[in-house]
């Protein structure tokens, strides 16, 4: 990875790439903001790409109002051009079709096999979007075959899950955010910033569910688990009483969330 | 229609979309179950059998394929071409992952 040097100024120039991480946030001083998305690297598909704008030639590009910066697509090959100073693989993902050219430098050591990257293949190609004339192009920094088919898909999956994040926000901090903060207390939240990890096979469960669940987690290291008193004084509020509460423990229960440990007051999470 | 073709689209489908794209490209991600010489029988994501015309099948040794085609009936494809996509694939992840491209929320990215 010794190629993804520390960017410079311009993310389209050939060694400004690389770099981690997704966009987190669309707000921010605009400034800052194009600094870090250009150095930031986005999965896209190939329609996407295709339906990119930028408002002049040196502007950065954006998608539907977010700004670009490197970007990886994952496609199969449906023609390469072999040329001294480059290479063209024309790329298609389903979505759409788009040129990736990969220059050749004279030190160039490309560790990539020729023929692994054959016409029919799936690749995955990083770098920066470009244009030329009204075509546009990915300039490559990184390109590699698929050797495992479930790249694809991954890739595919992993394209909807940050069009979604970026689009309405994270899953765990978006819908979330306001039970947790007005019912659960510091220890809770405190407790679900640690094991964000853990809660995450959770996160599919109604907010007050998943508030009980956080809850016991919290507070079990004993096998014996919690009793339903204890759980009705941390969870309870005016409109969470202990009615709702063993009502809600009664469908975990179902569910297999829960179980009931020494005795039918007792509860503990399934693990 | 034409758009479609403009922008070259060949969206992912099980046999079950099949009868949703007559006339057009398609990429069907499957099993192969028996290859005959103009002919082969595929097992699609979601389990559904569908004829591939093709042309030579020297070019099929994968178990699984994904089959790039005209759809001529709702259970036959025309294949343009066939990649090989290896001995092993999860194809509930597929059929899964073909579904949620369909999904309205991503149009944008898909169609």
């Amino acid at each position: 990875m010794s190629q993804f040097g520390s960017g410079g100024g311009n993310f389209y120039n050939n060694n400004g790439g690389g770099g981690g991480g997704f966009e987190t946030s669309p707000f921010g001083s605009p400034s800052r903001q194009k600094s870090d998305v250009a150095q930031s690297l986005r999965p896209f598909t190939i329609g996407q790409l295709q339906q990119a704008t930028q408002l002049h030639s040196d502007a950065e590009w954006r998608v539907e109002g977010q700004e670009v910066g490197q970007v990886t697509v994952v496609g199969q090959v449906v023609s390469i051009q072999r040329q001294p100073t480059n290479h063209v693989f024309q790329l298609d993902d389903g979505t759409g079709l788009i040129e990736a050219r990969r220059w050749i430098a004279s030190t160039d050591e490309d560790g990539t096999p020729k023929d692994e990257i054959a016409e029919q293949r799936y690749i995955r190609v990083t770098g920066g979007l470009k244009s030329f004339g009204k075509k546009r192009y990915v300039n490559i920094t990184s390109i590699r075959p698929i050797s495992n088919s479930h790249e694809i898909y991954f890739h595919l999956l992993e394209t909807m899950t940050v069009y979604l994040t970026l689009t309405r926000g994270s899953p765990h901090k978006g819908a979330d955010g306001p039970v947790v903060k007005g019912e659960g207390g510091s220890s809770i939240a405190n407790y679900s910033s640690q094991n964000a990890a853990a809660m995450e096979q959770f996160s599919n469960l109604p907010a007050f569910k998943r508030s009980i669940v956080q809850y016991i987690l919290s507070q079990a290291t004993r096998e014996e688990g919690i009793h339903v008193g204890v759980i009705a004084r941390a969870i309870g509020s005016s409109e969470a009483d202990a009615n709702q509460i063993s009502q809600a423990l009664d469908e975990l229960m179902d569910e297999g969330i829960v179980f009931t440990t020494i005795d039918d007051s007792h509860f503990n999470v399934s693990t | 229609m034409s758009d479609d073709q403009d922008r070259q689209l060949s969206p992912r489908v099980n046999s079950a979309q099949l009868a949703n794209y007559l006339g057009k490209n398609v990429r069907l991600a499957c099993k192969v179950l028996n290859i005959d010489v103009t002919q082969i029988v595929v097992e699609a994501s979601d389990g559904g059998q569908v004829n591939v015309q093709i042309q030579s099948h020297s070019e099929i040794d994968d178990t699984y394929i994904e089959v790039v085609g005209k759809v001529q009936t709702p259970d036959t494809i025309r294949a343009l071409a066939c990649i090989g996509m290896g001995s092993d694939l999860d194809m509930k992840l597929v059929n899964d992952t073909i579904i949620l491209t369909h999904d309205p929320r991503f149009k944008t990215m898909f169609s």
